[in-house]
């Protein structure tokens, strides 16, 4: 792994924000805003595991928790 | 003697001015008239008379409501014709007024159909605001995933922006985020469709720095603030955030300030103790969100560097705009929620802000803190300042800049433009005013030989006889009106200028003070004073004796009227004798 990249294992939840946004929220409570994912994440209450990079210089219109682009992941459920 | 001509013109000119002006109290709507009956004239009187007047205009005469017969109040229908006449006719003897029964409106309320569903805008007061400014000529950037021409936004201004994503002149919407904003900031009002918007006269600057899946990089970010300053904008919303501070961004959002431009951004939705960036830095207003009940909404960030907090919306009531629904590309009218939704309304209301002519960012940011609704128990931090209110901060911008809606406003109150005012003879009775004063000028002419025409003797001709009348009507806002009643006097009228009321005092209306005058000031450079006021109290005596002779202890009868008279021919034969010593001596 490289220096800025993290693996975070979660479920995938439909934020009521906008048209509505999807995150992947972690065991700790933290949500996290995926970025660049394929539409096969996008189901509510699944189990993945994401490794990737977390964007600091990437702003959006959720606001909803830290940017994590997606390299690989890892379905678990 | 020009001189003579030039100030009557000059007093007549004013008189007509003020006379032909269709004062602003008498534009008032009406189309009923009130009879306040007196509390003596026995109802049977009034019963009577009642039936007379139903008669003879054909018209039902009735009490204003079951509460009305202590106070024996009643209506009728009518116009101004009437009202005229009601006010002449013999009925006036049992009134204690006849006026105008004005209807009154309650503040502008836009005919946008939905509006009723916008809970967040009367949580925000926006009609007071409303009241004053709608935002004309300020510009709004709305730095976001763009903004498309919808419906509700078409007669909305918009100034040229950009896409910096695509790096194209067009920066419409692909995501329905920045329509949605924008909307909140300037949707098209009181066009009879849709929804309303804050500062619907402002201009939208469409600046997309997000794409399509909501996300947008800080360098593309930090160049449209710059473009924003440097293109005009005067306001800039972000309903934007996440990351770090960045130096970029630092940099830009401190260009644009010292541009005199106010940003505003979105606190953020993690339910964290702490703002996100860019809302964190210092020169811009960070937001939170509030529910409809005003309390702290579920997502929204609070804590360290929250500055105000307007509404947000929640899961049970959300702000709803007109937007583009990017699966159909479709227009569609939406309720989200979301710092991003409150944002836009602090930016909204600071372009009202801005429109009544605030300029600076620290300015307007302190005025949007200052007039917000401070909550009481805040220990956390939920709403910075408080809650946005957009018609205390609109009013807050206003105070200290008297601007012209004040002054009529004024106006208006001091019951100075009111005709009625005048001719009623409410506090002055223009016209023997006026004939006191012309009255005075004419003696002074008879006796021309022996008055030149300085300067001390025409203050002594108009304090003699009016005083500086239209002073008597005016109330500066909150001063004492003493001063005015004091220099609005005439002699005579002075011993009742702090009663107040209207009876002379036998003392001062009569040949005793300018007998004093004359002695004391004789020999000085104040004797053509001394002497002008003898002849402009001589004038007043006669005209009141003509008039309105009333006199404390002396009634208002003959003997009233010979005292006037007798003691204005006083006051004549004793200027006459002072000129003469005064010629002789020259």
């Amino acid at each position: 792994m490289g220096l800025s990249e993290m693996k975070v294992t979660g479920k995938m939840e439909m934020k009521g924000f906008g048209f509505g946004v999807w995150a992947l929220v972690s065991e700790d409570g933290t949500s996290y805003e995926l970025k660049d994912y394929p539409t096969e994440l996008e189901e509510a209450g699944i189990e993945v595991e994401v490794t990737g990079k977390i964007r600091e210089d990437v702003m959006t219109t959720a606001m909803i928790g830290p940017v994590l682009e997606v390299e690989s992941y890892k379905k678990l459920s | 003697m020009k001189k003579l001509a030039l100030l009557c013109l000059f007093i007549l000119g004013l008189g007509f001015a003020l006379i032909s002006f269709k004062g602003l109290a008498q534009q008032g709507e009406f189309d009923s008239i009130i009879l306040d009956f007196k509390e003596e004239v026995p109802i049977a009187t009034i019963s009577q008379e009642i039936e007379e007047l139903s008669r003879k205009y054909n018209q039902k005469v009735n009490l204003n409501s079951v509460f009305s017969i202590d106070d024996r109040v009643y209506i009728v229908n009518g116009d101004k014709k009437v009202l005229k006449e009601l006010k002449r006719s013999p009925l006036s003897k049992d009134t204690e007024y006849i006026e105008a029964n004005y209807l009154y409106h309650a503040l502008e309320v836009p005919n946008d159909p939905e509006y009723s569903k916008q809970w967040n805008f009367r949580n925000i007061n926006i009609e007071k605001a409303w009241d004053e400014t709608k935002g004309e000529g300020i510009t709004v950037a709305v730095i976001d995933t763009g903004v498309s021409k919808v419906p509700d936004l078409k007669l909305t201004k918009f100034t040229k922006g950009y896409d910096f994503v695509n790096d194209k002149d067009d920066a419409s919407d692909d995501h329905g985020h920045g329509t949605h904003v924008a909307g909140t900031i300037a949707q098209s009002t009181n066009n009879g469709y849709g929804v309303a918007g804050i500062a619907y006269k402002a201009n939208i600057m469409p600046l997309k720095v997000l794409a399509a899946r909501g996300g947008g990089t800080i360098a593309d970010i930090a160049e449209s603030i710059k473009f924003a300053a440097d293109n005009g904008a005067d306001v800039i919303n972000m309903s934007l955030g996440g990351g770090g501070a960045s130096n970029i961004m630092e940099e830009a959002v401190k260009y644009a300030h010292n541009k005199g431009v106010t940003i505003i951004a979105a606190a953020g939705n993690e339910n964290r103790n702490s703002s996100s960036y860019p809302a964190r830095y210092p020169d811009v207003i960070s937001v939170s969100a509030i529910d409809s009940a005003g309390n702290k909404a579920p997502y929204s960030n609070f804590g360290a560097g929250i500055d105000i907090s307007a509404p947000g919306g929640s899961e049970g009531a959300k702000i709803i705009q007109n937007t583009v629904d990017p699966r159909s590309g479709e227009s569609v009218f939406v309720g989200f929620q979301g710092t991003s939704m409150a944002a836009p309304h602090v930016a909204g209301v600071a372009a009202l802000v801005r429109a009544t002519g605030v300029e600076d960012p620290n300015e307007v940011r302190d005025i949007l803190k200052q007039s917000s609704r401070k909550v009481q128990e805040d220990h956390l931090n939920h709403f910075g300042a408080g809650h946005l209110d957009a018609g205390a901060a609109v009013e807050l911008a206003l105070k200290g800049n008297i601007t012209f809606n004040d002054f009529f406003r004024w106006l208006r109150k001091s019951g100075y433009l009111n005709l009625g005012f005048w001719i009623d003879g409410g506090a002055v009775a223009l016209l023997p005013k006026i004939g006191m004063v012309i009255g005075s000028y004419l003696l002074a002419w008879f006796l021309r030989n022996y008055l030149p025409m300085t300067l001390g003797l025409n203050a002594g001709l108009i304090f003699g006889s009016s005083g500086l009348f239209f002073l008597q009507g005016l109330y500066w806002f909150d001063l004492p009106q003493w001063p005015m009643r004091l220099a609005g006097s005439s002699i005579p009228e002075l011993g009742n200028v702090v009663l107040g009321n209207t009876s002379l005092n036998p003392l001062f209306a009569s040949a005793l003070i300018p007998f004093g005058l004359i002695i004391l000031l004789i020999g000085s450079n104040l004797r053509w004073f001394a002497i002008g006021s003898s002849v402009g109290v001589a004038a007043c005596l006669a005209v009141s004796a003509l008039t309105a002779p009333s006199l404390w202890l002396l009634g208002s009868g003959a003997i009233a009227q010979g005292y006037l008279m007798i003691n204005a021919l006083l006051c004549l034969g004793l200027a006459y004798l002072a000129s003469q010593k005064e010629k002789q001596r020259a």
